[in-house]
């Protein structure tokens, strides 16, 4: 197949400049090659006449002028997709669709791009943690191919496709933005896998969509990642009506939570964060930064949920949260207030020093410990640290759960939260045990 | 409590008050020894005779014209509409006629006048007699639109739409006049316009008309399952609507989703779900969902017609959404 001199591959779509700062439209006064011409990028293509000035555009690429769709003499509006550069005169592919194509990297092998994926709201990049697949190696779709780490969670990305990791376009500590191809999935095993840091893989970053923009002199603007959450720097906050409310009726600021790049969009569930900020604004926050313990433990299996339809079905105990309550407060082997947190909503519960579940009751006193239930969350880990109390935070991990105990040393000495967490992770796992 | 089915509580609903109320009678297609193609009707031309059950020829648009101008002189009409899908054919009767001569007679005279009709797809009926259409009445001002959830709702609707004074449209779900449910020997009405809260909650409120309330409920099942306490309303008529209730809930539990077996495009969720944002907006912390049949005609094939209603899996999976603060429909 022939091929003209020309800055990409495939077919280029031609489209009306923007010529004026005001300009919305021009009048395409003559076609300067003809359907099916051969074109060589930097020809004159076609002329334009706006309010002011009358101007000959030039070819962005090369290949054969086909999918003429504006006449001369015709007003076009800046922006629209008036014929095509293709790789040959006879092109008969559809035509121009608006879609966004992805112009392949030629030093790529073929396959399935795996891309960056979009783990939280206002997230635009990730930092690539490691891989967990060796290059060259055999994937099926659920493999776990990476490990992705953003502002708060840390998270195993699956292959999502079959095949070989025939290529790494990131290497662990490259911040990769959201929408971008990280790694390339092929059939057949490849003779010679492409690995590359952030550095080297700039050709990669045309895998993000283009921007709709006209043929352009100036230099290309910095691609931008794919459906980003909106940008919250300098831009409106989101936030739900409900917390906007709620804040201003506690003289709160969104902003802090903004300051501290708590993720967007903003609801009920984050007020608590906030008026912890509001608590501590005037207060360095290195100090207790530096002496939170956390503790991590994993339950293979979630014994809780069976246990709760168990309770509700044989024993009439119908207040999941109170059983939760129930067994986080047996954990700490003494009476205890225990708080469960889910989506904003905290119900506060005493939890007597016998074991009896059905001896919990709903309180309203300040708890001794919060359970922060996030099992219907995305998130796979949590490193907040230490707030105004000890805090379990509950999450699912495959068929069994993460359990995460954040405290400071003042709350819990080291030995009472690893007995408290382990105590705890006993009963998630087997909450029968807690009968024992 | 004794349970019965929604067709047998439809059927005794309409003896009572043709027992009470010699001006009620009842025509339309099949009515009389049929007893309709859905059995609701059977026995009452035994025990009221061909006079007051009275089959008509197959052409809506004449008889509902004259239950209209029979309930314009005194008796008090109950007219059956095989399927929902027949409204097309009685729009002027309805809308132009039966709606408005309360409003344009200066209240000189009234309709009393009961349209019964169903909705509901799944039932393998195809595009043309498996539509939802109650959006399409509740629009016109003038009319009243019941929607029974189960046989209980069923009789206490029926026996007020026959008592008031002006016309009523009901919506029973075809594919539940089988579903029992417990229904009280003794007489009761059900006001229009009084929302029922059928399971309480605070995380979410699922609003949900006719078939919709069950898929509510079964998806609170599923969620309650997983922590989450969803709120199940069923409004029972649409028109007049109990918004003090909705927003009430909403108030409490900070998110809905609304659902109704119509097309979601202007729809009756699009109506609910707007009033919420209107009256409840600074009590919200996720925008309120619409789920309504898929914006298509009804298919045919069973595998298709399936996807286009919405199903307890699915209210519960945007249920977590609304809940797990999820950004929904984000710019």
């Amino acid at each position: 197949m022939p091929r003209n001199e020309t800055s990409g591959f495939g077919p280029h779509d031609v489209t009306m400049p923007q010529l004026g700062m005001a300009q919305d439209a021009g009048r395409l006064t003559q076609w300067l090659k003809a359907p099916g011409d051969p074109v060589t990028k930097g020809d004159a293509l076609f002329e334009v006449e706006t309010d002011k000035a009358t101007m000959e555009v030039e070819a962005q690429a090369g290949g054969y002028l086909t999918h003429v769709t504006a006449a001369e003499g015709e007003d076009v509006p800046v922006g629209q997709v008036i014929a095509r550069i293709s790789d040959s005169a006879d092109d008969d592919a559809p035509a121009p669709a608006p879609a966004p194509q992805s112009a392949p990297d030629e030093a790529l092998p073929e396959g399935t791009q795996i891309t960056m994926p979009q783990l939280g709201m206002a997230q635009d990049s990730g930092v690539l943690v490691g891989w967990l697949v060796e290059l060259g190696a055999q994937v099926g779709p659920d493999d776990l191919l990476f490990e992705v780490e953003t502002d708060k969670a840390t998270m195993e990305v699956p292959a999502g496709a079959s095949g070989y990791l025939a290529a790494t376009l990131a290497q662990a500590g490259d911040a990769v933005p959201v929408g971008q191809v990280v790694a390339v999935i092929a059939s057949n095993k490849p003779d010679a896998p492409v690995a590359r840091g952030m550095a080297a893989a700039a050709p990669a970053t045309k895998a993000a969509p283009k921007a709709d923009v006209a043929p352009d002199p100036k230099p290309a603007a910095p691609a931008k990642p794919a459906q980003a959450a909106p940008a919250p720097a300098g831009g409106r906050i989101l936030a739900s009506p409900k917390l906007r409310r709620v804040a201003l009726e506690k003289g709160l600021d969104l902003a802090q939570l903004v300051q501290a790049g708590h993720p967007q969009p903003f609801h009920m569930r984050d007020l608590d964060v906030l008026e912890s900020l509001a608590a501590t604004a005037p207060a360095p926050q290195a100090s207790a930064a530096m002496s939170t313990i956390r503790l991590e433990a994993g339950c293979p299996e979630d014994g809780f949920t069976a246990f709760a339809q168990w309770a509700a079905d044989v024993h009439g105990l119908h207040d999941a949260d109170a059983l939760l309550a129930g067994l986080a407060g047996a954990s700490l082997d003494r009476a205890a207030t225990v708080a469960v947190e889910r989506f904003g909503a905290s119900r506060v519960y005493d939890v007597p020093a016998a074991r009896s579940l059905s001896a919990v009751t709903e309180a309203e006193n300040p708890p001794d410990l919060r359970v922060r239930d996030l099992r219907m969350s995305a998130l796979s880990g949590i490193s907040i640290g230490a707030e105004d109390r000890p805090v379990l935070t509950i999450l699912a991990r495959g068929a069994g759960l993460a359990l995460v105990l954040e405290c400071t040393p003042a709350q819990l000495a080291p030995d009472q939260a690893i007995a408290l967490l382990s105590e705890f992770a006993g009963r998630m796992h087997d909450p029968l045990r807690h009968l024992l | 409590m004794r349970e019965i089915t929604l067709s047998q509580a439809v059927n005794e609903a309409i003896a009572e008050e043709m027992r009470r109320d010699a001006s009620v009678f009842l025509m339309g297609e099949d009515v009389a020894e049929a007893g309709t193609p859905f059995k609701v009707l059977s026995g009452l031309v035994e025990e009221f005779g061909t006079d007051r059950v009275i089959d008509t020829p197959i052409s809506e648009p004449g008889f509902v014209g004259l239950a209209v101008g029979a309930a314009m002189t005194g008796a008090r009409p109950i007219v059956d509409l095989m399927f929902g899908d027949f409204i097309y054919l009685v729009m002027d009767q309805l809308c132009n006629q039966a709606a408005k001569q309360h409003y344009m007679s200066g209240g000189k005279l009234t309709v009393p006048m009961v349209l019964r009709t169903n909705m509901g797809a799944t039932r393998r009926s195809a595009a043309q007699h498996s539509q939802s259409l109650q959006a399409l009445v509740a629009h016109i001002p003038g009319l009243k639109v019941a929607m029974p959830s189960s046989a209980y709702e069923a009789k206490g609707l029926m026996k007020t739409a026959i008592r008031d004074n002006n016309p009523v449209v009901i919506f029973e779900d075809k594919l539940m006049y089988q579903d029992k449910a417990p229904v009280p020997e003794e007489e009761y009405l059900i006001p229009f316009g009084v929302a029922n809260v059928k399971r309480e909650g605070r995380d979410i409120t699922l609003i949900g008309t006719s078939s919709m309330v069950q898929v509510a409920l079964s998806a609170a099942e599923i969620l309650a399952l997983e922590g989450i306490s969803a709120e199940v309303i069923d409004p029972r008529t649409i028109v007049p609507l109990d918004e003090a209730t909705l927003i009430e809930s909403v108030r409490k539990t900070s998110r809905a989703i609304v659902i109704d077996e119509g097309h979601q495009s202007y729809g009756v969720t699009a109506e609910i779900a707007s009033r919420l944002n209107e009256k409840a907006f600074y009590h919200l912390d996720a925008p309120v969902l619409r789920m309504g049949a898929m914006d298509v005609p009804v298919p045919f094939s069973p595998a298709l017609e399936d996807l286009t209603v919405p199903t307890p899996e699915q209210v519960a999976a945007n249920a977590r959404k609304l809940c797990g603060g999820e950004l929904i429909h984000a710019a």
